[in-house]
């Protein structure tokens, strides 16, 4: 498998569905997600990826959001005090998860063995939080870390990376620019607030400005509650040429877990999406709090 | 607490309080079945910035956020302090519940603690708290700046309670700030702490602090360390207490190191991270001659 034909589908206008939440579906399973689980518990991991596959998901992503070196590393002072009380594989452990993540998705294709193409997005996002543009560290920096990031998930054999969950232009910026010297297919996906506005108080323009000489695959919006996401919609299909597309969270974040709510049902979601798609939203998934049912509704709007 | 909580499977979410009080409860009953003449609140780092930092901003946590998290973090603390009470029922006279704050920031990470009139303000709106739930007297646990210990001990002195203060050590042996151990002795002693201890370090760094803490005070000293190796989660933003290889230091070499704090002087003992009740119940043994 690779990316080009989920390329191929998008330059056609044809629409292709992403899938929906990994990280609250496993909370939903009855297992914690303090840790990504890759390891610990693979069959849960695995299972939600064959369901999306058996629901209709052309692009799967890994369980890998937030997991990196800086995540383990940002709970020490430094070096010296890691290495004093810290895990000792506290330096290796990220790139391994990283690696089995994308594994674990590959297995889940290979046991269901969908007759459509499905394409493996390693899902990766900010370096620090992904709500918190302030805390983001120097383009220098980011570069650096996203570089050894991108090349693990490359080399486990990721067809394109989905860079989630971003705050600011500087980091897309950074990371579309990994991805390009690299020859990853990358998709960015932006949250929005309420006005359709970055985290940082960006405009969509400004970031499409920015990225299209990067020739992101696409641009999407994500993490935001449906109407947020309606918000930026609008701005991305009036300033956006490549593809463009869009999931939203359902529910509330209740930290450090998710907080189900029966406001979005999956036909009620299908039809918000719909709404996207007519704005031109090509590319139609789920974030937070939705689930396999959510993304087989989807599946009609393919 | 939170380390036996989370060994012993509790899914780590508002500490555990809400979703497995029962077992809470269970575990500051068996401390004090182990021989403990304080139980502490499972309530470290537990403060409306665990939840408030995981949003852009208090408008974002409005907005997307479940409903009641701003007044979430008191009425957690409060909940702390009923089951600390619950435990203890029938040993009012023997036993003293220890309220405990901590850093507002993660408490290894001195580099992003507050300005101190900040800490001042926050960490006295949750001593407040617990002084309405009426402990007996609050401990500052992994403090990490001599500034925010400072800001903390005086919050804590303004609701009328006494305070011990605790001080998470660096590898270096002074405080993870790098500021000298005993000009942070010296301050909390000027704050008016009642006992001044080290915390969450490996035991023989505790060992090696309370010589200087010893000859830093008059007031009395004390330590409780760390064991295993903490190894958090991937997916963590705030600390998140769970830690390994804690088999390498079972109840008689824990208690063997403890010795030597008393020899250097420590009257207060006990078990940070990693340990279990069969450390308390072995640090009680040792001690031979009772309370």
């Amino acid at each position: 498998m690779s990316y080009a034909p989920i390329g191929e589908r998008l330059k056609a206008g044809q629409t292709v569905i992403l899938d929906g939440a990994i990280g609250t579906e496993i909370l939903r399973r009855n297992v914690t997600w303090a840790d990504h689980q890759v390891a610990n518990q693979p069959d849960v991991i695995r299972g939600i990826h064959e369901d999306y596959i058996r629901v209709g998901a052309d692009v799967i992503t890994t369980n890998s959001f937030q997991l990196c070196r800086r995540a383990l590393y940002n709970h020490f002072r430094d070096d010296a005090h890691r290495r004093h009380i810290g895990a000792r594989d506290l330096d290796t452990r990220a790139d391994k998860m990283l690696a089995a993540s994308v594994h674990l998705a590959q297995e889940a294709r290979e046991r269901v063995k969908p007759k459509r193409p499905v394409a493996i997005a390693a899902s990766l996002t900010t370096l620090e939080w992904c709500f918190r543009p302030d805390l983001a560290p120097s383009a220098e920096q980011a570069r650096r870390e996203y570089e050894e990031i991108f090349q693990v998930v490359k080399d486990a054999g990721a067809d394109l990376v989905l860079v989630e969950t971003v705050n600011s232009i500087a980091e897309a910026r950074v990371a579309m620019e990994v991805a390009r010297r690299l020859k990853l297919p990358c998709w960015i996906g932006f949250v929005c607030d309420e006005r359709g506005r970055l985290f940082t108080g960006e405009t969509l323009e400004q970031a499409v400005a920015v990225l299209e000489p990067l020739a992101p695959d696409a641009i999407l919006l994500n993490c935001a509650p449906p109407d947020d996401i309606t918000a930026g919609m609008k701005q991305l299909a009036l300033y956006a040429h490549v593809p463009i597309g869009a999931y939203a969270h359902i529910g509330r974040f209740d930290p450090p877990e998710w907080m189900f709510t029966d406001e979005y049902p999956p036909a009620r979601y299908r039809d918000v999406a719909s709404e996207w798609k007519q704005l031109g939203a090509r590319v139609l998934g789920g974030c937070c709090g939705t689930t396999p049912d959510h993304i087989a509704a989807l599946a009609a709007l393919r | 607490m939170g380390s036996e909580l989370v060994r012993r499977g509790v899914r780590w979410r508002k500490q555990g309080l809400l979703t497995d009080a029962e077992r809470v409860q269970q575990l500051h009953e068996e401390y004090l079945a182990a021989g403990a003449d304080v139980i502490r609140t499972n309530t470290l780092q537990l403060n409306p910035r665990l939840y408030l930092n995981v949003f852009r901003n208090r408008e974002h946590m409005r907005h997307i956020g479940a409903p009641g998290l701003e007044d979430l973090a008191p009425k957690l603390l409060r909940k702390s302090v009923a089951l600390a009470r619950a435990a203890r029922a029938g040993k009012e006279g023997q036993v003293a519940i220890a309220g405990v704050l901590s850093p507002l920031e993660h408490c290894f990470r001195p580099d992003l603690a507050p300005p101190a009139d900040v800490a001042r303000r926050e960490q006295e709106a949750l001593a407040r708290v617990f002084a309405e739930e009426k402990v007996d007297f609050l401990l500052l646990e992994s403090m990490n700046t001599i500034s925010e210990a400072k800001a903390a001990l005086a919050a804590g002195r303004t609701v009328g309670l006494p305070v011990w203060v605790s001080f998470v050590l660096g590898p270096e042996g002074e405080l993870l700030s790098r500021e000298p151990l005993a000009q942070a002795v010296a301050e909390m002693e000027k704050g008016g702490a009642e006992a001044v201890l080290v915390n969450c370090a490996p035991p023989e760094d505790v060992t090696r602090a309370l010589g200087t803490l010893k000859k830093a005070t008059g007031r009395p000293v004390g330590g409780f360390a760390m064991i295993g190796r903490f190894s958090p989660p991937s997916w963590k933003f705030d600390f998140f207490p769970q830690f390994i290889e804690t088999e390498t230091w079972p109840p008689e070499r824990y208690v063997n190191e403890a010795r030597r704090w008393r020899e250097a002087g420590a009257t207060i003992l006990g078990g940070c991270c990693g340990t279990q009740p069969a450390h308390i119940a072995a640090l009680r043994a040792g001690q031979g001659n009772g309370r």
